[in-house]
């Protein structure tokens, strides 16, 4: 049984944990390659509060992080299996938080 | 490699080296029990307004449909299509076939040919 | 094109391009308002601008992309819009300008007030962008512009001395009239700091194929190029300091602006001088044409060049075709094109980082330019101009408009 689902449209959305907490947002995608297919083996997250989100993006620049007002962009990836994406806009992490 | 990162919003290219578009849009596929697997690009037809605004995109596409080419829908390019992912991405199609060029065709046939010199 | 040939067009284009309606406008008001003292507006903007640009031409030649493909590919569509939005709504007005500028020449030799000309200056932009052979319109312009070098003359027939510019190239603050003085050092970077220089400049970096070893050609053109065509808006600002502010004449009216050059060199100033503006606003016009068209067609994936026919690049063609005649028809409505150039000129200030911080982020960022990513030396200066231009820009253009 297959799904389709957009990837430009995941990108930004809020992924919970079964108790609704925010994790984290999805940012992108780590691809694998298998034979000619390639295939998601992680999707990265960012930060979810948007001040975060200003910090990392300024972070870019060397100048800001060299004063202090920005930060690293760091992405954390997550095994795609431990997405439940029945509902794209509502992506849901079935893994708990520190395991696996 | 990241699929935002090396494929989204990257230049296509067709097999005779065209401009094409970029790469408006992703179709994955999800299976039950497996990875996901990256099944189709999707280039144009209103894909990238979407991603900025539904509620403009669906006003915009109002407009393109009464007023724009019979053939202007988003095209999507199988993953078995692209060959190589660079620069830019190129893809085993011939853009004048495709509707990636609706847009290009209806303009260069409705207004630059009929200014002198087009 | 060998590289020292390249380099000698370069900087032909950087020193016969640098002058346009912006510069002129904005070098002219300063001069005749303020003196000497806003020399330090023309150097910082020149610096800036020559930063900008040999960044430009290091992300083209290393990441083989242009400017709005690589903004688009790095930022996505949503980022991405806003730095279109503000670089084509700021450009227009600049384009509108130059159309207004060339207007005003032909309106100093004929008589004939410039709202009349706009529609024949438009059709003249657009033919010759039509006739799809720019390269050598490109290096026609270049050359022809530098007529603008007469503002060089007249300002050594002046006896202008290095101490007067050069005791003035620090920043300093105004002795009389601050909200005036800081509008019009805005302007200054505004015009100095023009986001379709950079802009064009990449689009020409790709199609003359460059690679990593015109990373120096690089380097000496935007440097050299820029500087000398910055010491071209210095002399301006100089002959308006010394023609008008010492005699205490306000430039109330455009016909007295040919008086700049027709006081130190009688009749011959005032030919050169309209002729002046009236090609470096030309040369301008085509290359804010294209490089609007540009943006729009690199940022969506659309057929692009300046070499190419207008029916093998559709939606190109038309971009161009649109501006061109939308801007004609702002002068052909009468604006005064004197105030709507100074205008343009602080707007494009105030947008400066909307524009500039993606290109700063894009010139640190290993996946595009490798080894060759920005020294902080760049960053820093560039970013600060930026920031600060846009910050006084906020407060003075507001106390402009009500003041007047």
């Amino acid at each position: 049984m297959t799904r389709e689902l957009r990837f430009e449209n995941m990108i930004g959305k809020t992924v919970r944990n079964s108790y609704g907490r925010a994790i984290g947002r999805i940012e992108d995608a780590r691809l694998q390659p298998d034979g000619d297919d390639y295939l998601v083996s992680h999707f990265l997250l960012g930060p979810v509060e948007r001040i975060l989100r200003v910090k990392a993006f300024l972070g870019e620049l060397p100048t800001f992080r060299a004063l202090g007002i920005g930060s690293d962009r760091e992405l954390r990836p997550l095994p795609w299996e431990w997405f439940d994406l029945k509902d794209p806009d509502r992506p849901i992490l079935v893994a708990l938080e520190g395991s696996g | 490699m990241n699929l935002g990162q090396a494929l989204l919003d990257q230049q296509v290219v067709d097999r005779s080296g065209e401009l094409m578009g970029k790469v408006d849009g992703i179709v994955l596929e999800l299976r039950e029990g497996k990875p996901p697997r990256v099944a189709r690009l999707v280039i144009g037809g209103g894909t990238a307004a979407h991603r900025l605004h539904p509620r403009f995109a669906s006003w915009l596409l109002r407009w393109r449909r009464r007023w724009g080419p019979t053939n202007d829908r988003p095209l999507e390019v199988p993953w078995s299509k692209v060959r190589k992912i660079g620069i830019d991405v190129k893809v085993d199609v011939d853009a004048a076939q495709t509707p990636a060029f609706a847009w290009e065709h209806w303009v260069r046939d409705h207004i630059i040919t009929r200014i002198p010199g087009g | 094109m060998s590289k020292l040939l390249e380099i000698a067009l370069g900087l032909v284009t950087g020193i016969g391009g640098f002058l346009e309606a912006g510069s002129m406008a904005t070098s002219a008001q300063a001069g005749a308002k303020f003196g000497f003292q806003l020399v330090w507006a023309i150097v910082l903007g020149t610096i800036c601008i020559a930063f900008l640009v040999e960044m430009a031409g290091r992300l083209a030649a290393v990441s083989k992309h242009t400017l709005p493909d690589a903004m688009r590919e790095r930022f996505g569509i949503r980022f991405f819009t806003v730095p279109l939005v503000a670089v084509v709504l700021v450009s227009f007005l600049v384009l509108a300008s130059e159309i207004g500028g060339v207007s005003l020449a032909l309106q100093f030799v004929s008589g004939v007030p410039f709202r009349w000309w706009a529609p024949a200056v438009a059709i003249a932009v657009w033919l010759l962008l039509w006739a799809h052979n720019f390269s050598v319109v490109e290096k026609g312009a270049s050359i022809l512009g530098l007529v603008t070098l007469v503002f060089v003359v007249a300002a050594l027939k002046l006896h202008v001395s290095m101490t007067d510019i050069g005791s003035h190239a620090l920043p300093s603050l105004p002795r009389h009239d601050a909200a005036q003085y800081w509008f019009m050092a805005v302007s200054i970077i505004g015009a100095s700091v023009s986001p379709y220089l950079f802009y064009f400049y990449s689009a020409g970096a790709i199609e003359d194929h460059w690679d990593e070893s015109y990373l120096g050609v690089n380097r000496v053109i935007a440097g050299l190029g820029m500087g000398f065509g910055g010491s071209v808006a210095v002399a301006v600002l100089a002959v308006a300091a010394i023609v008008f502010h010492a005699r205490g004449i306000q430039i109330e009216r455009y016909d007295q602006l040919p008086l700049m050059l027709a006081d130190p060199l009688g009749r011959w100033g005032f030919i050169l001088f309209v002729a002046s503006l009236g090609i470096a606003c030309f040369g301008a016009a085509l290359e804010i044409a294209l490089q609007i068209a540009y943006l729009v067609a690199q940022g969506f994936g659309w057929k692009w060049g300046e070499n190419i026919k207008p029916r093998h690049a559709a939606r190109f063609s038309l971009m161009y075709t649109v501006v061109i005649v939308l801007a004609g028809l702002l002068i052909f409505t009468g604006i005064d094109p004197l105030k709507l150039t100074i205008f343009s000129m602080a707007l494009t200030a105030l947008s400066l980082p909307v524009t500039v911080v993606p290109l700063l982020i894009l010139m640190n960022d290993r996946e595009y330019l490798g080894d060759n990513t920005n020294h902080w030396v760049a960053n820093t200066a560039v970013l600060f101009v930026s920031v600060l231009a846009c910050i006084v820009a906020l407060v003075a253009i507001p106390l402009q408009i009500l003041g007047s």
